[in-house]
C-alpha cells in the first residue's frame, strides 16, 4: 500500500502566495526596478527602498521540482559552463540564454543584482555571469568566512559594506532608503523568522506534525518573501495548523517509528519519492539544517549593525565544528536516532566536510549517520537503486539497534 | 518424511547464490550460477535444482529471504534485505571474530563494521564509481587478454609492478594498455592493476575504521591477487571465507531460519 502525505489546509495558499510573488516580478512592478538576490543577501535594505527582490535560487529549486532543470542545465553546459557547476546556477543560468524553454519564460530582466557571498563562492560568479549578459549593475556583499569567531573588524567591515549598498541602489534606481519603513520592514522579517523557528520547534512533538519535504516546500516564502505582510499571515496560518496537529496528536507520516535529522539541500526532482522511501520504514525527518538556515533573527539595536551580524554569520559562513555542534544539538533537541546527510554535488561548500560531521556527530551522540550521493535539481546524479540500497540498509541497521 | 527449511538467495549483477539450510540452521545445500539478464529466471532455476538433488520439495520451504540487486523482483520471497545486513550475518556467523567485512560484489564494494555482537554499527559503499568492483577487474583481465581467474595468480608472479594512478575503469584501462605499449610485461601490469584496487578498497573500508579481523566476502575473494594486495595496503591479514560467494546468501538464511522458527 503507498503510504500518502497528509496534505497541508495551508497548501492552496502557498500556491497562491509564490504565484503571487513571481507574478508581481513580470507584471505588477507599478514602476517598482526589481533586483535578482541571492538567497543570503540582506533584502531588507532593498524591501525598504522599494525594489522588489527575485532569488535565482528559489527558481532553480522551482525547476528541480517540476524536474525542467535538466535541459536548462544543458543549455548552460552548450554554452561552456561546467557539468559540475552548482546546478542553480546552471538551471538559472540556461533559462537566462534560453527563456523560452524555460518555466515561467525565465525570471524578468533584473535592474540590478545583489549577491553575497555567505552562501558560497559560486554565486559571485554566477551573477557576474548574469551582469555581463544584461548589462546589468552588480553588487556583491563580502562577508569573511568564520573560522573561529566572529571578530569586531568583520562586523566593521560587512556594516559599511551594507552603507556602500545602499549608495549602490539609491545610483541604480534613484530612489533613497526611508530609515522608518526599513524598521518596519526588518521588524516584519523577524516575525516571519519568529514564526518559522516556532513552526520548526513544533516538530520535537511525538509524533512529528511535519516531515522534512514539508519544511522544504514550506520555506519557499521565508526566503523570498520575508519582510512583508504576506508571509507573516501565511506563517500565522501555518502555525496554527501546524499547532492543531500536535495538540491532535497527528503525524506527517501514517506511523512514526524513527527520527531522522536532515542535512543539506533538498533532493527537489525527487521531493516526496525520495522521502517516501523512509516513509516505508517509518521514518520521519523532524528537524534539518538547511530550512533552519533561515531562523535568523536580526538582531535589536543599530538597523545596520544587526542586519551586518545577522547576515554574516549564518550557518554555511561558519566553521566545520560550528557545523558539527549544530547537528549534535539537534540530534538531542529534537530527540533523532538517525541523520541523513545529502552529499550534494551542486552545493560544494555544504557538502565538504559532511564526512568529518558525520563521524564526529556519531562519536558525540552515538547517533549513526548516512551519507547519500545526489544533486539538488540535476537528476541525472541520482541512481535510484544505489540510494534504496544505501536507504534499506541504514533502516535495517537502525531498526537492529 | 519432509523437512522444513529456510533459502537464502542473493541475486547479484554477475551471479545469484543460494543457501539452504534446515529449520536449525545446518546447511543443506548451496550454488552459484551466473546471472544471466535480470538473475530472477537463473534463481528459480538454481532453487529449483537444489531442491531437486535433495529430494525436496517446494512446501517444505517454510521461509525465504532474498537480496542483492535483484532482490526487489523476485516472487518467491517474503522479504527482502539489503546485502549489508545478509553479508555482516553471514560472515560473522563463520568467523565470529569478524569486526570489519569488505564485500566485493560486480557492481558494488562495502565495508561493514560489526560490534562483538555481530551488529552492524557503520557501513560504507563504493560512490557512483565502477572502480573496486568485480566489474574493474572483468575488465582489466579482458585488457590483459586473460581469463578471470589467471588474472590474480599472475599479478602474485611480478617482480616490478607498473604505478597506474587512475582508480576509474575507464582510465585505468587506457593506463594499462599504455603500460603494455610500452613494453611492460602482463605480470607487471596485472599486478598494478592489483594495487589500484586494494589501494581504493582500502580507502573505502578506512571510512569505517579497519578493526581486525577483516573477512573479505564476494566474488572477488577468490582472486588470490586482489586478497594479497588488500592485506598488503591494510597492514594486517585478511581472512577468506571458505566459499566466499555465498556469504551474503548464508546471511540471508540464517535471517530466514531465524524467521521461519518463529
Amino acid at each position: 500500500m503507498a503510504k500518502r502525505y497528509k496534505k497541508l489546509k495551508t497548501a492552496a495558499e502557498l500556491q497562491r502566495l509564490m504565484e503571487g510573488h513571481y507574478r508581481q516580478a513580470r507584471f505588477l512592478r507599478l514602476g517598482r526596478p526589481l533586483a535578482w538576490v541571492a538567497s543570503g543577501a540582506p533584502v531588507e535594505l532593498l524591501r525598504a527602498m522599494g525594489v522588489l527582490p527575485v532569488y535565482p535560487e528559489n527558481y532553480g529549486a522551482l525547476c528541480g521540482a517540476r524536474r525542467e532543470a535538466v535541459h536548462l542545465c544543458q543549455t548552460a553546459e552548450a554554452q561552456g559552463y561546467s557539468a559540475d557547476l552548482c546546478s542553480y546556477a546552471r538551471s538559472s543560468l540556461g533559462s537566462m540564454f534560453d527563456h523560452k524553454g524555460a518555466p515561467m519564460h525565465g525570471l524578468p530582466k533584473p535592474d540590478l543584482l545583489v549577491c553575497c557571498n555567505n552562501i558560497c563562492g559560486t554565486v559571485v560568479q554566477w551573477f557576474e555571469a548574469v551582469a555581463q549578459h544584461y548589462g546589468t549593475p552588480l553588487f556583491i556583499l563580502d562577508t569573511p568566512f568564520i573560522y573561529d569567531h566572529y571578530e569586531q573588524q568583520m562586523q566593521t567591515y560587512v556594516q559599511e559594506q551594507l552603507e556602500d549598498l545602499i549608495r549602490f541602489v539609491e545610483k541604480a534606481t534613484g530612489r533613497r532608503l526611508d530609515w522608518k519603513r526599513l524598521e518596519e520592514v526588518v521588524k516584519l522579517s523577524n516575525q516571519t523568522v519568529s514564526l518559522w523557528g516556532e513552526i520548526r520547534a513544533l516538530c520535537k512533538a511525538r509524533p512529528s506534525p511535519l516531515n522534512a519535504p514539508d519544511l522544504f516546500v514550506n520555506m519557499a516564502p521565508i526566503v523570498v518573501l520575508r519582510g512583508t505582510p504576506g508571509a507573516v499571515r501565511f506563517y500565522q496560518h501555518l502555525k496554527a495548523e501546524v499547532e492543531e496537529r500536535v495538540k491532535d496528536g497527528v503525524g506527517a507520516i501514517p506511523q512514526e517509528r524513527h527520527r531522522l535529522l536532515w542535512d543539506n539541500i533538498a533532493i527537489w526532482h525527487h521531493l516526496y519519492r525520495f522521502y517516501n522511501y523512509f516513509v516505508n520504514y517509518d521514518a520521519c525527518f523532524v528537524v534539518d539544517t538547511y530550512t533552519g538556515g533561515w531562523a535568523h533573527q536580526v538582531p535589536v539595536g543599530g538597523l545596520l549593525e544587526g542586519l551586518a551580524s545577522a547576515y554574516a554569520t549564518i550557518f554555511l559562513n561558519q566553521s566545520l565544528s560550528y557545523r558539527t555542534e549544530l547537528v549534535v544539538d539537534l540530534i538531542s533537541e529534537y530527540d533523532v536516532g538517525g541523520f541523513v546527510m545529502h552529499n550534494n554535488r551542486s552545493c560544494k561548500p555544504y557538502s565538504l566536510g559532511q564526512y568529518a560531521i558525520r563521524r564526529a556527530a556519531t562519536e558525540r551522540t552515538g547517533v549513526p549517520g548516512l551519507i547519500i550521493e545526489s544533486d539538488m535539481c540535476d537528476s541525472r546524479a541520482f541512481a535510484t537503486e544505489a540510494v534504496r540500497t544505501r536507504i534499506q540498509a541504514f533502516m535495517e541497521t537502525l531498526a537492529a539497534g | 518424511m519432509s523437512t522444513p527449511c529456510v533459502w537464502g538467495i542473493d541475486i547479484g549483477s554477475l551471479t545469484v547464490k543460494a543457501v539452504l539450510l534446515d529449520a536449525g540452521g545446518k546447511l543443506l545445500a548451496r550454488g552459484v550460477e551466473p546471472a544471466g539478464y535480470g538473475g530472477q529466471q537463473a534463481a528459480e532455476a538454481l532453487v529449483r535444482s537444489l531442491l531437486d538433488e535433495r529430494g525436496l520439495r517446494p512446501a517444505d520451504v517454510v521461509y525465504t529471504v532474498v537480496t542483492g540487486y535483484g532482490r526487489v523482483r523476485y516472487d518467491g520471497a517474503d522479504e527482502e534485505l539489503s546485502e549489508i545486513s545478509c553479508h555482516a550475518r553471514g560472515a560473522f556467523h563463520l568467523h565470529p571474530a569478524v569486526r570489519t567485512v569488505i564485500d566485493i560484489g560486480g557492481q558494488d564494494s562495502k565495508a561493514i563494521r560489526l560490534n562483538s555482537a555481530g551488529r552492524v554499527v557503520d557501513f560504507a559503499m563504493n560512490d557512483k564509481c565502477a572502480a573496486g568492483t568485480g566489474r574493474f577487474l572483468e575488465v582489466m583481465a579482458a585488457a590483459l587478454d586473460v581469463s578471470v581467474e589467471e588474472f590474480g595468480h599472475l599479478a602474485l608472479e611480478s617482480e616490478r609492478p607498473v604505478s597506474i594512478s587512475s582508480t576509474c575503469t575507464v582510465f585505468a584501462e587506457s593506463e594499462a594498455i599504455s603500460h603494455i605499449a610500452h613494453g611492460a610485461t602482463r605480470q607487471d601490469v596485472a599486478s598494478g592493476l592489483h594495487q589500484a584496487i586494494a589501494s581504493r578498497l582500502f580507502g573505502l573500508a578506512s571510512r569505517v575504521g579497519l578493526q581486525p579481523e577483516i573477512v573479505l566476502t564476494g566474488g572477488v575473494a577468490l582472486n588470490v591477487g586482489v586478497v594479497a594486495a588488500l592485506a598488503k595496503a591494510c597492514g594486517q591479514d585478511v581472512t577468506v571465507p571458505a566459499d566466499p560467494q555465498t556469504v551474503g546468501a548464508l546471511g540471508a538464511a540464517l535471517y530466514a531460519a531465524h524467521k521461519g522458527r518463529r
